[in-house]
């Protein structure tokens, strides 16, 4: 997070999102910014896993509608952080297998346990309004509320709900499906509530200051 | 070690009444050891190092403030009462009454799983402090999975395909794969966990084990196997005799009405006057007796322990619960690793919190479990300055304290008030503690702006124009530390300096020529944890005035609309500086 950085490091959109040229956007049209958002160098987002297998219901619908990571206004995405829509092997429906594996992402880890019956899907990946994601984290969750903040190094496995206002601490590892309910403070491999995130604790989860001190020309951040 | 974070914590006034003998009814408690405090109470200074200092200093985010009082309320100040009761996990809402029937755990899980199952992949709710023999990490709560157990353990994730595949189910932990069928556990199909697990557990009998609230007498004849159905049965044969002994003051009623209720009152009145009275002379016809059978919720202790003894021979360290697999399975009482079982989760709650000397709400969530607005949050962060520290020369290399150097650290004070706040600090001149360190505050008093109107965009506009100026002034002047001086102002904050002289931990006899006569014996143990951190004891004073409160509405008519209302407030915090580097 180095401040003084060379002019033109970041791509400013009209909305306001700040890309850094560095950044790794795999897949982008699958992949929504709400605004405001930074995306520091070396960050990751694997916008190419979209949904692959359409509910047998409705016909498949036009590919550009099909959102792999949406994220709101005011995240921040730290140096090396990866987002990573989840999978799983879907069911009740029959497909053959060329259909089922996703032709964009053949290195799957589910794919070695395709069988004729199933087919394996991504679901998109959500994060709320003022979501901050720490250097080196990935996430994998299905939902992420607002006003989050995931610390570094941090796992969050596939599926899991992170609710609103929800602290999770450096180096925890989220295991896949867990909820996390609002104002929950998160630690531990595997990850459990440590505590409580205090009435007065709220503003600190605003990432509008942050917001302000990264781009082409950072302003130091407010006394 | 390696990296400090510089922390101000700040001290509720609650703990002045409880310590010092400042209580309300100016009787000295019997417990107050130092008399001089009581007279002259200005000259005490505050220990943040005392052991009763560590309950009363709060970091601000975690403080409230009453504004009716106008005073800070900490955590353990307040009296608190529940709003919702939910599970954590899936978020259901569990009503009161249910509450009181099926405990704090989450038993009912038809509707929760109904719920789980609409989810994506079947995610279940029971969710086990799964017990594993060869991890010792799993005693905590998390997710896992009700999935058919499958031949090949690859396929795990793949079965539950087709609405409902006949049984058996297991649970699953998603994080270590471990699944209940290691433990025997299976399922005949994904509905009422809690109830099949009750019949693994105890056999079908359920009325041995299974707690509902009427401990009425026509279940007194089975016997009780678990902790909980044992004290209901023990309350129950209690209730009774005391019942039969004294008709109509019988303890029983008490559990059911509390003892606010006048009923209760009149019932203990009668239980302690009424022999004496001689109004109803008691007849001694029955008399009391100890639960002596096993319905009656009595057991013998097993006082034979071999078996246990030779459980742990056999399988070491190991194979024993760990001490957080030992708390969160009380109820179990689960001494070895094979006997941990999966439990329910335990149930979380909104709170509000109520001021304890008037009474008001300070702080009162939604009350529904998905909204996380607040009806009323009156945090202290809005009406107490914040201070944060940062060094002024940031010191190049580990970031210690050089012992007998002095530092400058810059204190930086902002105001969330709408009115100027004059600011008055004190700190003892040398901290306290075996290793005393100078302090010095370079501007003890000072006022800070109001806080502007929050306006975004007047925010963004202003401030570039204010910094500049900042800058241009901060150039012109030689920009040193200097007595009776602020560093810098800004337009709701200021900062000022604080130096320090940290004191070198060595641990030494002090010369012999300094000591006296009735000297205590110097400490010279060794260096203890967290004792070299440079803490500062501060005063604050804060003095501004305020619109006046409305408090009383016909009052306040009558006054002049405009009326100031000259505030104060002031407490002591402790400020942590840095660690001082053990040369």
């Amino acid at each position: 997070m180095s401040r003084k950085q060379v002019k033109g490091e970041y791509i400013e959109t009209d909305t306001g999102n700040k890309v850094a040229r560095k950044a790794v956007l795999v897949g982008t049209q699958h992949i929504m910014l709400g605004g405001k958002t930074v995306i520091q160098a070396e960050v990751m987002i694997r916008g190419d896993l979209a949904r692959t297998a359409q509910p047998s219901s409705t016909p498949s619908a036009a590919p550009s509608s099909n959102t792999a990571v949406a994220i709101g206004r005011y995240c921040f995405l730290s140096k090396g952080c990866c987002l990573r829509p989840p999978g799983r092997i879907y069911k009740g429906f029959v497909h053959s297998i060329t259909q089922s594996l996703s032709p964009v992402n053949p290195l799957a880890p589910h794919a070695a346990t395709i069988t004729v019956v199933q087919s394996f899907t991504y679901l998109p990946l959500r994060l709320g309004d003022h979501v901050f994601v720490g250097e080196g984290t990935v996430v994998q969750a299905a939902t992420v509320g607002s006003h989050v903040h995931i610390g570094q190094n941090v796992v969050v496995g596939e599926f899991a709900i992170i609710k609103d206002y929800v602290r999770v601490l450096d180096g925890t590892v989220v295991p896949p499906n867990m909820v996390i309910p609002s104002f929950s403070v998160v630690a531990g491999q595997p990850a459990r509530v440590v505590g409580e995130v205090p009435e007065g604790g709220h503003e600190a989860f605003e990432l509008r200051e942050l917001y302000k001190t990264i781009g082409n020309n950072p302003q130091p951040l407010p006394v | 070690m390696a990296s400090f974070t510089p922390y101000t914590y700040i001290q509720c006034p609650c703990h002045d009444s409880t310590s010092q003998s400042r209580t309300a009814d100016d009787a000295p408690p019997p417990t107050t050891t130092l008399p001089e405090l009581s007279e002259n109470d200005d000259d005490h200074a505050f220990d943040p190092r005392a052991h009763r200092s560590t309950f009363s200093l709060y970091p601000l985010e975690h403080l409230l403030y009453c504004d009716v009082c106008h005073q800070i309320r900490c955590p353990r100040c307040v009296t608190e009462e529940l709003v919702t009761i939910y599970c954590p996990n899936c978020l259901f809402e569990v009503g009161t009454s249910s509450l009181k029937t099926e405990g704090n755990r989450l038993t009912s899980d038809y509707l929760h799983l109904n719920k789980s199952l609409t989810a994506a992949n079947r995610t279940l709710t029971l969710d086990a402090h799964v017990a594993v023999s060869n991890a010792r990490y799993v005693s905590a709560p998390w997710p896992s999975k009700l999935s058919k157990p499958p031949p090949d353990p690859t396929l795990l994730s793949a079965d539950s395909a087709t609405p409902i595949p006949p049984g058996p189910w297991v649970l699953t932990c998603s994080y270590c794969h471990w699944n209940s069928s290691e433990i025997g556990v299976k399922f005949d199909k994904p509905q009422g966990i809690f109830g099949q697990l009750q019949k693994l557990r105890y056999g079908e009998d359920q009325s041995k084990h299974v707690v509902s609230g009427d401990t009425s007498p026509t279940k007194t004849d089975s016997v009780p196997e678990t902790n909980k159905a044992r004290f209901a049965a023990l309350k129950s044969f209690y209730g009774s005799q005391t019942v039969g002994a004294n008709p109509g003051a019988g303890l029983s009623g008490l559990g059911d009405y509390g003892l606010n209720s006048p009923g209760a009152l009149t019932r203990i009145m009668s239980i302690y006057s009424g022999n004496i009275n001689g109004l109803k002379p008691k007849t001694k016809s029955s008399v009391m007796r100890e639960a002596d059978s096993p319905n009656e919720g009595f057991q013998l202790s097993d006082l034979d322990e071999g078996a246990a003894i030779s459980q742990l021979r056999r399988d070491g360290w190991d194979g024993t619960v760990t001490g957080d697999q030992a708390k969160t399975q009380v109820e179990e009482g689960a001494q070895f690793a094979d006997q941990l079982w999966p439990i329910p989760y335990l149930l979380r709650a909104k709170r509000s919190k109520r001021c304890p000397v008037c009474r008001h709400i300070i702080s009162k969530p939604e009350s529904k479990v998905s909204n996380t607005r607040w009806r009323i949050r009156l945090i202290a962060n809005n009406s107490i300055p914040s201070i944060s520290i940062k060094p002024l020369n940031p010191p190049p290399g580990s970031g210690l304290l050089k012992p007998l150097q002095p530092a400058h650290f810059l204190l930086t004070f902002k105001n969330p008030l709408f009115d100027d706040v004059k600011v008055t600090l004190a700190t003892p001149a040398t901290t306290p503690g075996r290793f005393a360190s100078r302090v010095t505050v370079l501007c003890p008093e000072f006022q800070i702006d109001a806080n502007p109107d929050n306006d975004m965009y007047l925010d963004d506009v202003l401030k570039d124009g204010e910094k500049e100026r900042q800058r241009r002034r901060g150039d012109e002047g030689i920009h040193q530390a200097e007595a009776g001086k602020i560093w810098e102002r800004g337009r709701n904050w200021v900062s000022i300096i604080v130096e320090v002289i940290p004191s070198s931990l060595r641990i030494e006899p002090p010369p012999a020529i300094l000591v006296k006569d009735g000297d205590p014996e110097p400490d010279l143990s060794p260096l203890r944890e967290d004792e070299d951190v440079l803490e500062i004891p501060m005063f604050v004073r804060l003095e501004w005035e305020s619109e006046a409160s409305h408090d009383q509405v016909g009052a306040a008519t009558s006054r002049e609309k405009d009326a100031k209302e000259k505030r104060e407030l002031a407490y002591w915090c402790a400020i942590g500086i840095g660690r001082i580097s053990q040369e």
